[in-house]
């Protein structure tokens, strides 16, 4: 029985074809957050914040879903490496983000404490950690070893892509962790920790893969062809993606970050030199 | 004495900060860490493997050689096609397949077609087809083009097929049932066989062959000196 996208050797089709262990994960994901929400709801008035996160988070499962099931699943597992490409940015770049920003903080913290993992997290919060952790998992799991072993079976494909989702977590926790004593305080070091740690480095196993002399992955070179797409040219395509394919997100949020930066510092300079004009023209009392 | 630990992040209240080391300087580290690693998994996947490891051929070596056969088949135009005389001395490759291979087929001759275009070796691909009841002259050709016009499809009655292959030694392809839909399968040998310029298929490489095998093969296979015609 299929039950998530692997590698299956057949000729491609366009017809759709269903893998339930996928849509049981989603609806887990679902029902889970939902319970939560419910629970929550019984004692605590929800406010306009956590209507919001709702937003983020169905954004994230959609995007999650897209990522996993077919079409983008199963080109991604057994066909064509640009695609396998595609679903790692979707993972670790938006569906991560997304479901971090649309986890509220009352939702984690209980389940933190029980577990007694704060120090953990403390720990891999911060940037150097985090970075260092993303970029190992990015290149353990596009080692050719890794992808031409995993990606067979339907049960190594789950694993591989259960390990892209945590390091997408992973990668953003010093940003948008729903825990906010995890956010790195600084907005310089967020701007440069992004920056390095999902822009600049995976430009290193990008390179290898655009101008490698050879089909890397046995999987996808043996695979039968796609849109007349030779191997060749889909592995470059993969590498030109791994290099370029995070810009538009990184940048997106390092402009963002840098914008509130800056109207955070303009609005205090203007507390500040109102609350000075409060105090000098502040008459003094009659004695 | 009492530890007043702070229950929300389960670390103790009051307790001395731990020495800071610089952001920068923790950031400077991990760089300069991460480039070392990645200089080294670029020098790691660029090392040739010592030539004493490195296997003689990809391909089976074919011990007896079979003699090139002469066929009884047509080409795409329609055209007779005598394998042994039209390739004779040529370095010829040799695939027996169908275009409605779900698999296996449509992977070696784009595998080939991308090895091809990487050495300057002069080869001939004759792919023949072991389906000759749907792969028309019209539509060998139209599949083939998508790969390469200048591979050779031949077609013929399934008896002058078979006796190709048997006089090569392959196993002679079988067609499976047919199914509701009137859709079926054909087995067949899914080996490139590989004619030298002695007229002897010396090798025969299976499905799943990468193309950097080929690319470090057939510019040996073309001048290895003991598969050259006799003078």
């Amino acid at each position: 029985m299929t039950w998530w996208c692997s590698a299956t050797r057949e000729l491609w089709s366009w017809t759709p074809r269903a893998y339930p262990g996928i849509w049981l994960a989603v609806a887990i994901l679902v029902g889970s957050y939902l319970v939560a929400t419910r629970r929550h709801a019984r004692h605590h008035m929800l406010t306009g914040e956590d209507r919001r996160k709702w937003i983020w988070f169905g954004l994230g499962v959609a995007v999650l879903w897209g990522a996993t099931d077919w079409p983008i699943g199963a080109l991604g597992a057994g066909y064509l490496a640009s695609v396998h490409m595609l679903q790692y940015l979707l993972y670790t770049l938006v569906a991560a983000p997304l479901l971090m920003l649309g986890t509220p903080e009352w939702m984690v913290r209980p389940i933190v404490r029980r577990l007694k993992i704060h120090g953990a997290l403390r720990t891999l919060a911060r940037p150097i950690v985090a970075g260092v952790g993303f970029n190992l998992v990015l290149i353990a799991t596009h080692a050719p070893w890794t992808v031409d072993t995993f990606r067979t079976s339907q049960f190594g494909s789950m694993a591989l892509d259960l390990v892209w989702l945590a390091s997408g977590f992973l990668l953003w926790i010093p940003l948008v962790s729903p825990l906010p004593e995890l956010r790195h305080p600084s907005p310089a070091v967020r701007c440069v920790y992004l920056f390095l740690a999902s822009g600049a480095i995976p430009m290193l196993p990008g390179g290898i893969l655009t101008f490698a002399s050879f089909p890397l992955y046995r999987i996808y070179e043996l695979a039968p062809r796609v849109w007349d797409l030779s191997a060749d040219s889909d592995q470059q395509l993969a590498g030109i993606l791994m290099k370029v394919g995070n810009i538009p997100i990184v940048w997106s949020v390092i402009f963002v970050i840098f914008v509130k930066w800056a109207t955070s510092e303009r609005d205090e300079r203007l507390d500040a030199s109102a609350h000075r004009r409060d105090t000098e023209g502040a008459a003094p009392i009659a004695g | 004495m009492a530890v007043i630990v702070d229950t929300e992040t389960d670390a103790p209240s009051g307790s001395p900060a731990p020495p800071r080391v610089p952001t920068w300087t923790l950031i400077a580290f991990a760089l300069g860490g991460l480039v070392l690693l990645g200089i080294a998994a670029v020098a790691i996947a660029w090392q040739e493997e010592p030539p004493a490891i490195r296997p003689a051929w990809g391909g089976s070596v074919l011990d007896p050689a079979p003699d090139r056969p002469a066929t009884d088949l047509i080409d795409t135009d329609g055209a007779p096609f005598d394998l042994r005389r039209a390739t004779a001395g040529q370095l010829t490759l040799v695939f027996f397949g169908y275009t409605n291979c779900p698999d296996i087929c449509s992977v070696q001759m784009a595998t080939l077609k991308q090895s091809l275009d990487r050495v300057e070796v002069p080869a001939k691909v004759v792919f023949v087809t072991t389906d000759p009841a749907r792969d028309t002259p019209e539509r060998l050709r139209s599949w083939l083009d998508s790969f390469d016009p200048a591979f050779t499809g031949l077609t013929g009655s399934e008896a002058a097929i078979a006796r190709a292959q048997r006089d090569m030694g392959v196993t002679v392809a079988v067609a499976d049932e047919v199914e509701k839909d009137g859709a079926y399968t054909v087995g067949h040998s899914s080996a490139v066989y590989v004619f030298t310029t002695d007229d002897r298929a010396h090798l025969a490489y299976p499905a799943g062959t990468r193309q950097e095998l080929w690319t470090n093969d057939l510019p040996r296979i073309a001048n290895e000196a003991a598969w050259q015609p006799a003078s």
